[in-house]
């Protein structure tokens, strides 16, 4: 699912390790996420968007159009 | 809804894993001496620290490794898991119902193939029906 954590966890200057930690998942699972390989979990998408400030709906696009467009 | 989730990491889970595979491996190594194949005991010992061994030692930098032996298991890599336990499952069915008609065609009973269906089936169907009823 396209997604826009690539974006938002650059903006903040973290790494894929950092954001995972932060979020206890694997840095794999975040490189999952951000190049669509992965679909997080309901409670992860929500925990993303907590984590960035945003909504859920605002980050993961269902519809396969590009998030934030 | 809380979305509190556990550490990924458990460091414990290597030392755990590898132990309970040289555990394995000491009961082969018992069951073939007291069926006097000794040696076969020891070789099936000897595969089973090589593996133990590997998954202690090599999973530095390779999250298969790590999924091997359950010391970092996200929600990801348990979807990895179980889709692995599921088509391992799917092999094993395969296998077995092909084996147990082999040996029907060779007259035989089919024993203990039709055993282990019988337990595979039971154990699908009283699964679908307990994890149904968890939601």
């Amino acid at each position: 699912m396209r997604n826009t954590v690539r974006e938002l966890r650059s903006a903040r200057g973290l790494s894929q390790g950092q954001l995972g930690e932060a979020l206890h998942v694997s840095r794999q699972t975040i490189n999952a996420i951000e190049t669509e390989r992965y679909t997080p979990s309901l409670p992860l998408a929500l925990e993303l968007a907590r984590f960035f400030g945003t909504t859920v709906e605002e980050m993961f696009d269902v519809d396969g159009a590009k998030a934030g467009e | 809804m809380s979305t509190e989730r556990r550490p990924v990491s458990n460091p414990r889970a290597k030392w755990i894993v590898s132990a309970l595979i040289v555990v394995i491996g000491i009961g082969y190594l018992v069951a073939a001496s007291v069926g006097g194949k000794v040696q076969l005991g020891l070789e099936m010992l000897g595969i089973a620290i090589v593996i133990a061994l590997v998954l202690l030692l090599f999973g530095g930098r390779s999250e298969t490794i790590r999924g091997w032996r359950g010391d970092e298991r996200d929600e990801r890599f348990a979807l990895i898991d179980l889709r692995a336990t599921a088509f391992t499952g799917f092999v094993m069915a395969v296998v077995i119902i092909g084996a147990y008609i082999y040996e029907l065609a060779r007259g035989r009973s089919g024993e203990p193939y039709l055993w282990l269906g019988t337990i595979a089936g039971v154990t699908y169907i009283v699964s679908i029906a307990v994890l149904r009823l968890r939601g």
